[in-house]
């Protein structure tokens, strides 16, 4: 669909019919700019600025708590500023689940799932973008159930073949099983961008003998990469915070992941808030960090390898 | 390598899936157990339980697998505190597989235990049991949800878990504002109310409560069981007759937590309020009852500082909601079987039942003397007061499977007055029947 | 020369034929995790099983009285309000938030404004549903919760509602908290899309005098349309399978006013132990999503076609 766009680009609508000289336009645009920097910019910034704040609210509401001891807690409710800094729960946390191993555990199912799925939805899309194959859309659509199903209507089935496959409470299965269904959503976004993949480029290619293979990793790989980084790191944030398939695939502690371990402060009756809280606290930071280093990225543009 | 192989045969097999589908499990529980003492030769004991650490649970079992390797030297105990929500939702899972634990702590109850007793998944403890005497430690209303038959319906047949610990509804007051509005601890439920409206006309709501989980269920069971006796226990929780909704004691209770409503005992916004927010309220002191289980009890020891408080018993109650605590059950596919059945006997020794008393559990085979806490010597006189009624009367939620969230969203309606009394026995009522005929 | 068109054809249909090699990975994939265990629920959809044992055949049984379960409808009329709160609200104020952070203070303010501010949209997305419940649930208490005691405050005691405990309220407190949740993905995924437009597009629109708002309808909007497409689908087929936000907010309560087909096949299979029922309503749900999405993609194909010629 992108190439689509790039058709589309020089007529759209409003836009002016003369390409104006560019220099000219470049003159002209510090002037366009300065017009721009009055105080209309100020309020429009206050603006976005309070919906941030306010979205935000629930997070401070989680700072405020995490660093507050239970008795606290109790007395005077989650709202209540804490009177002095408590970091027993941060250390309590720590050791109760033993963050260091879940961690590890969190990154390398990520960390596996992200780069596989991209893996898949790129063989995939090629197949299905650039390749053509007949009746790309409705296989498209028949990999995208895996996005449809609901979770639960997979439970037991997929433990039952875990199961038979000694792949029960082991990481791969559930690797795999999250690879199957991350990269139904990169298939269909794939594809979607590369099927409007500019075919003088390929053609090019193949006039200097590359075969299928080399045309994917020499030529398709490098203009799509942007895009998929935006899909590792999706992936990998999507799958961090999965909960339900590593509950039940995951059973030892030793293989199990941050949200199941943050699951293990909230009992039957009873539940740990302070330690949720500091608990959620530390277990957000690796994905918040992974998204701040990756953010860069994702300016870059979902399907900015398509374009020209 | 071997698990690609693994992937292919499953592969291959997935048309037999269809027939097939865990078959697998329940021929494994037909194998005999009865040879159960004999020596395993296991150097390792898998335990899994879901107690913090520093509930009176965690503090006893913790103490309980110290005892037992020092008694099993070359055995290691591999300790896992689990999440609730795992063993609650994938115990069957767990334990058709050769994963699992060597012994773990299982919620009892028909649609938990029973339900894995009843497939094979659990080991029969009947032998056992009178063996080590577990049987003659436990009262009759204890071993109710210790026994399962065929079907895994509890209070008859053989033994498939072993409780610790019991548990039981009570009422938490607090005793400055009892004071400060002159009012004695009631001993009727007529007494009850008149306090409760010395508050509403002071201007406090009395009674701490949240309609989003739990509480509301108890207290409108604790209501019906004001006026109900052990036939309607046996029979509203183990089917042995059939129930009638739209009569006493069932139609009493919807009708009084109405009642209740009306007259401002409860506040009317605590709809969506989980039972966490209900005990943050009364440890706050801004209700000055709540009426909930033992299990808040060292929550309440350790997070009250503001005010003097106690417990009584629901005035004028010979029933009271309440149990045996969750069960030690021995997966049929324990390894350990024999160092099972010995961590479970070290559980009932007096010293590890003195240290769950002391501190805030209420122990089951202890030594009335060991127990040198004050408060909760308190708290297990209570529950002594309605063991010797045989007063457990479990939980309303508990004879059919998903009955929880039915009664929930009725209690919502009457906190709520979208709804009568009626319409919402009604309600109730027919999910009841529902599942009964599909219960077994 | 009609050797060589031939020989041509032949090799691009064969050229063709190996562009299959690249979809065995991913159908393999699929046809483990995803159809094998579809095919099976679907199964267990046409028998009473409770997740244990063997299933026992009852044919439609289970379908029959999912026709009649008032409870059923109930939840997919909540979907449709889900829909409008993870489809709806977030696309058209991401939309906006996106071409506002990218192409108003973008322009106008250092890059990292806005690189700030996408982030921060985007951080509900980050954190676990189970914390952001809790969370919620303190600043939605009626007593004492945040919100409440905020309008106190400021005099408005009268809009201090019982957010999620009445019938009335409860949905639409729900989704307020849905948009919170599902903002950050629309706005990220404009924000990318936006990057790809050429400049040149606004600066000559600029030069023609067109306002702001003029250039974000004529170019923005018909611009990003491929990734509006992928962000409604995407967000449509969550919005239908909602469930873990539900699960820790109200359970589908008050009275069951939120909840939702996900939900309720979940109480089946877990807490009800009634697999074959769960599997029955799980089934109507996929095939009611599955149908969605087909006419969305089909809608999308007749979309780019129109435009691609």
């Amino acid at each position: 669909m992108a190439a689509d766009l790039t058709d589309v680009v020089p007529t759209t609508g409003a836009v002016s019919t003369r390409p104006p000289d560019s220099s000219v336009r470049r003159a002209q645009r510090g002037g366009a700019s300065a017009l721009h920097r009055g105080p209309g910019r100020w309020i429009v910034l206050t603006l976005v600025v309070l919906v941030a704040v306010t979205m935000m609210v629930p997070f401070a509401i989680m700072l405020l708590n995490a660093f507050k001891s239970p008795a606290e807690y109790s007395q005077n409710g989650p709202l209540s500023l804490p009177t002095h800094l408590y970091t027993d729960g941060l250390v309590n946390f720590w050791n109760r689940v033993q963050y260091p191993g879940k961690l590890a555990n969190s990154i390398m199912i990520s960390g596996a799932v992200a780069i596989l799925a991209t893996l898949v939805s790129l063989l995939n899309a090629y197949a299905l973008g650039i390749g053509r194959v007949r009746g790309r859309l409705s296989i498209v659509t028949l990999f995208l159930l895996a996005n449809m199903l609901p979770q639960e209507a997979l439970i037991y089935p997929l433990y039952w073949l875990a199961k038979q496959t000694h792949l029960y409470n082991t990481q791969l299965v559930v690797i795999i099983i999250f690879t199957a269904i991350q990269s139904a959503f990169g298939t269909y976004l794939l594809s979607s961008v590369f099927s409007t993949f500019p075919p003088s480029v390929l053609e090019a290619a193949s006039l200097d003998g590359a075969n299928r293979w080399q045309v994917l990793w020499r030529v398709v790989f490098p203009i799509s990469r942007p895009t998929l980084a935006v899909l590792v790191i999706f992936f990998f944030i999507w799958t961090w915070n999965e909960f339900f398939i590593p509950l039940v695939m995951l059973i030892d502690n030793a293989t199990q992941t941050i949200p199941v371990a943050l699951a293990s402060l909230q009992g039957d009756r009873l539940m740990d808030a302070p330690t949720i809280n500091a608990g959620s606290l530390i277990s957000l930071l690796p994905a918040v960090i992974f998204f701040l280093i990756f953010q860069r990225t994702l300016t870059r543009g979902i399907t900015a390898g398509a374009v020209k | 390598m071997k698990r690609r192989a693994g992937l292919l045969a499953g592969l291959l097999t997935i048309p037999l899936a269809l027939a097939a589908c865990s078959s697998g499990a329940a021929s494994d529980g037909t194998s005999a157990s009865g040879d159960s003492s004999a020596a395993s030769g296991a150097t390792t004991l898998k335990l899994w339980h879901y107690e913090g650490d520093t509930s009176a649970m965690g503090i006893a079992w913790t103490e309980a697998i110290k005892v037992f390797e020092t008694e099993h030297p070359g055995v290691t105990v591999e300790f896992e505190q689990k999440a609730f929500e795992q063993i609650q939702q994938t115990a069957g899972m767990v334990l058709s597989s050769d994963q699992g634990p060597d012994i773990m702590e299982y919620n009892k109850g028909n649609a938990t235990a029973g339900l894995l007793a009843s497939q094979g998944l659990l080991t029969d403890l009947t032998a056992v049991a009178t063996e080590r005497g577990w049987d003659a430690k436990l009262s009759s209303s204890l071993q109710t949800t210790a026994r399962y038959d065929d079907k895994g319906i509890m209070g008859s047949g053989s033994w498939y878990g072993v409780p610790n610990y019991g548990e039981f509804v009570t009422v938490y007051y607090n005793k400055d504002l009892f004071a400060k509005n002159g009012i004695e601890v009631p001993t009727t439920l007529a007494e009850m109310e008149t306090a409760m409206d010395t508050f509403v006309a002071a201007g406090v709501t009395p009674l701490a409560m949240s309609g989003a989980e739990y509480p509301a269920g108890q207290l409108y069971y604790e209501l019906a069981l004001s006026k109900a006796d052990r036939d309607f226990v046996n029979a509203y929780q183990t089917f042995t007759a059939p129930v009638d909704f739209a009569k006493d004691p069932l139609k009493s209770g919807a009708e009084t937590f109405d009642q209740w409503i009306q007259k401002g005992y409860v506040s009317t916004d605590s709809a969506s309020l989980k039972a966490e927010d209900m005990g943050l309220g009364f440890i706050a002191g801004t209700y000055p009852m709540m009426v909930s289980g033992s299990w808040w009890y060292g929550r309440m020891v350790s997070d009250i500082t503001g005010f003097d408080w106690g417990v009584f018993n629901f005035p004028g109650n010979k029933l009271n909601a309440g149990s045996s605590g969750n069960l030690w059950v021995v997966p049929e596919n324990s390894k350990a079987k024999d160092l099972a059945y010995d961590f479970i006997d070290i559980t009932m020794r007096p010293e590890i039942q003195a240290l769950l008393g002391n501190n805030g559990g209420l122990p089951i085979a202890a030594n009335a003397a060991d127990i040198t806490d004050p408060k909760s010597k308190e708290l297990i006189s209570a529950f002594n007061e309605v063991l010797d009624n045989d007063g457990l009367a479990f939980y309303p939620d508990w004879p059919v499977p998903g009955y929880y969230d039915v009664l929930v969203a009725g209690f919502q309606k009457l906190i709520n007055q979208s709804a009568s009394p009626q319409a919402v026995l009604d309600e109730i009522g027919t999910a009841y029947q529902d599942g009964a005929a599909n219960a077994g | 020369m009609t050797t060589l068109s031939a020989d041509r054809v032949r090799k691009r249909a064969r050229s063709r034929a190996s562009y299959w090699l690249y979809l065995i990975p991913g159908g393999l994939l699929f046809a483990v995790v995803i159809a094998a265990p579809f095919g099976m629920n679907l199964y267990y959809s046409l028998t009473k099983w409770p997740g244990l044992g063997s299933p026992r055949w009852v044919g439609l049984d289970n379908y029959v009285r999912l026709m009649g379960d008032d409870t059923f409808w109930m939840s997919f009329r909540n979907s449709l309000a889900m829909i409008v709160a993870m489809v709806v609200v977030p696309t058209l104020l991401g939309l906006l938030l996106a071409a506002v952070l990218f192409d108003y203070l973008g322009k106008r303010f250092p890059s990292r404004v806005a690189s700030v501010l996408r982030a921060t949209y985007y951080l509900p997305q980050i954190l676990p549903v189970a914390v952001a419940g809790i969370l919620w649930g303190w600043i939605l208490n009626p007593q004492t919760g945040a919100l409440n005691v905020l309008l106190r405050r400021v005099g408005l005691d009268s809009l201090a509602l019982n957010w999620l405990g009445s019938t009335s309220t409860a949905l639409p407190t729900v989704m307020m908290v849905m948009i919170w949740v599902q903002i950050g993905y629309p706005v990220v995924i404009f924000m990318a899309a936006l990057s790809r437009v050429d400049p040149e597009l606004y600066e000559a629109a600029e030069l023609d005098g067109a306002g702001w708002f003029r250039r974000f309808r004529a170019i923005t909007i018909p611009q990003i349309k491929p990734e509006t497409f992928v962000v409604t689908l995407t967000c449509t087929i969550a919005a239908l399978k909602v469930f873990g936000p539900i699960y820790v907010l109200t359970k589908g309560g008050p009275e069951n006013s939120t909840n939702v087909p996900s939900y309720f096949s979940y109480q089946s299979y877990f807490p009800k132990s009634q697999v074959g029922y769960g599997a029955a309503i799980s089934t109507v749900l996929t095939v009611i999503v599955v149908i969605v999405s087909i006419v969305f993609m089909r809608v999308q194909a007749v979309s780019e076609r129109k435009e691609g010629s």
